[in-house]
């Protein structure tokens, strides 16, 4: 056995080991979807917390969210929650937000990859519901 | 780098810092082991927090703070004395090829897992060290013949890592088995049994204690689950089907609790997020877009460098099997008894966040693909200066991609 032909042995054992990882992760992302935020938030909301879930109508701010939009009446307060990708694009909804209606105040309120614009002003509890169902 | 990182790292962004701290204070006040409710990492064995502990009262008396970096400074020299140990092991097997040594020490130091165990206020690197300390020894030995002081020696220092964290203790094993069979073949006894009674002598107490104080040799600060070893763990851990999300998304919670993508992103990364980023962000915020870019790029970057391990711990075993040469095949079996013993904990204790899948466990698998890289690059590049030139040039790049990570 020659040192390079133990090297050779070695080196394709380790591309077999790699790429049936590789393989595996391949067969999986093909096939599955992971839920992605937004689908995890909407079940939280429906789910386990039992708020009236629908999808986001009329919010031409919300729909342009990366992460996508769903509307939930919270303890009788409805809010538009979108799902953002990168600070950029948060500040970015806050900004077309305010230049389409003007200062919402405590309505607007942005937190991590969720910015929620709430039809009136939100109660402690009715906040605290939407960081439960955060992701 | 490793003093520099050690300097500059917050102590208690490392591993266990709080509870591996009174430990410490405990060992170093009372001269007593804690109890389980006065430290969570009461089942660590004692060597490293009473050489801390000391160090900690050191600092204390002498108004250094924070008094814990002493401790953080011990890890990073054993961090360092852990890369010279894998040069003189590469020097020891194969004098005369400098490729091959350079390339396993640059594959040692630039290898983010220890460059992290050796900033934080932990003992991982002190045991990873002193055992590969003991191998270097055992491959000396089997190569240049038995004498009582090399299997002190080995013995010595394969005990006191075992009585620094119980990693070390499958290295113990092989080492014991392949010089026993050693001395078979030589039909010399007497240092291979100075090998096991002087490793013995020093870990037995510790075994012992658990034993008597938490009922099994290898007591751990939780309970295992009461169903069958194979049905602890789904599938999904096994298999890691989520593999591919190393490459865009290599940080917790992706891929939480599956064993290869969690060890990989935690090997050239920190999946956990405790180096060189904000604390580990609540649900729904968001991460800087940096943190997660410049892990990727390190995932991306350890593509090569882990083929080349997985490679080299095949090919020596491959060799140290066809050539009957133990001094060999021992390097790749030590390894391959700690990646054992780490999968057997992690299907033994499954958590729920993932906190038993740490890159920084496998330490001692390290020089042995650190070796085996060296191995296998150097009996597979072109001969001549071009091929040597484009090794140091591959080599230095891939240096150079990790530093901003590396280097706090």
């Amino acid at each position: 056995m020659t040192e390079r032909r133990a090297a050779r042995l070695g080196l394709a054992g380790a591309l077999a080991l790699v790429l049936a990882q590789l393989g595996v992760g391949s067969a999986w992302s093909l096939t599955h979807d992971d839920p992605t935020e937004l689908e995890l938030t909407r079940r939280c909301l429906e789910r386990e917390r039992g708020f009236a879930v629908e999808e986001t109508i009329g919010d031409a701010v919300a729909s342009s969210a990366s992460g996508g939009t769903v509307t939930a009446i919270v303890e009788g307060n409805l809010v538009v929650i979108s799902v953002v990708a990168s600070a950029d694009e948060a500040e970015r909804l806050r900004l077309a937000y305010g230049s389409a209606e003007g200062e919402l105040g405590p309505r607007l309120e942005v937190r991590g990859r969720y910015v929620s614009r709430w039809r009136r002003d939100p109660s402690g509890t009715q906040r605290q519901a939407t960081y439960d169902c955060a992701y | 780098m490793f003093a520099w990182n050690a300097w500059r790292f917050d102590w208690l962004r490392g591993y266990d810092a709080s509870a591996n701290d009174l430990y410490a204070d405990l060992v170093a006040r009372e001269n007593a082991l804690p109890s389980e409710t006065e430290s969570g990492v009461w089942h660590t064995p004692p060597l490293w927090f009473a050489l801390v502990g000391g160090l900690r009262r050191l600092a204390e008396a002498a108004g250094w703070e924070p008094v814990q970096r002493p401790g953080q400074l011990l890890a990073a020299l054993a961090g360092i004395a852990l890369c010279v140990v894998v040069l003189l092991l590469a020097r020891e097997l194969w004098p005369s090829r400098h490729a091959l040594q350079l390339v396993a020490l640059v594959t040692i130091a630039a290898s983010p897992a220890l460059v992290r165990a050796s900033a934080m206020y932990h003992p991982e690197t002190l045991a990873a060290a002193l055992g590969t300390g003991g191998l270097l020894v055992a491959v000396r030995t089997l190569r240049r013949g038995p004498t009582y002081a090399s299997g002190i020696t080995a013995g010595g220092l394969l005990g006191l890592a075992s009585l620094t964290r119980a990693w070390a203790l499958p290295v113990l094993v092989v080492v014991s088995v392949a010089v026993i069979l050693g001395a078979a073949t030589r039909r010399v006894w007497g240092p291979a049994l100075a090998l096991v009674v002087t490793a013995g002598a020093l870990v037995a107490p510790w075994l012992a204690n658990q034993q008597l104080v938490h009922g099994s040799p290898f007591a751990f600060n939780r309970e295992a689950p009461d169903a069958a070893l194979l049905g602890r763990r789904p599938a999904a851990f096994f298999l890691g089907p989520r593999a591919l999300r190393v490459f865009d998304h290599p940080v917790t919670p992706i891929h939480r609790n599956e064993l290869v993508p969690q060890l990989y992103a935690d090997w050239w990364g920190d999946w956990a997020l405790t180096w060189d980023t904000p604390p580990q962000p609540l649900p729904g915020a968001l991460l800087p877009s940096h943190v997660v870019a410049e892990r990727v790029r390190q995932s991306i970057a350890g593509i090569v460098p882990t083929i080349a391990g997985l490679a080299g711990l095949i090919a020596l075993a491959v060799l140290g099997a066809a050539r009957r040469s133990l001094a060999i095949a021992l390097v790749p079996a030590a390894s391959l008894a700690v990646a054992a013993a780490f999968v057997l904990f992690t299907v033994r204790y499954p958590s729920t966040d993932g906190d038993t899948i740490k890159a920084t466990y496998l330490l001692l698998a390290l020089p042995g693909a650190a070796v085996g890289t060296g191995f296998v690059v150097d009996s597979l590049r072109p001969v001549g200066r071009l091929g040597t030139l484009v090794v140091v040039l591959a080599v230095a790049v891939l240096v150079a991609v990790q530093v901003p990570f590396l280097v706090l």
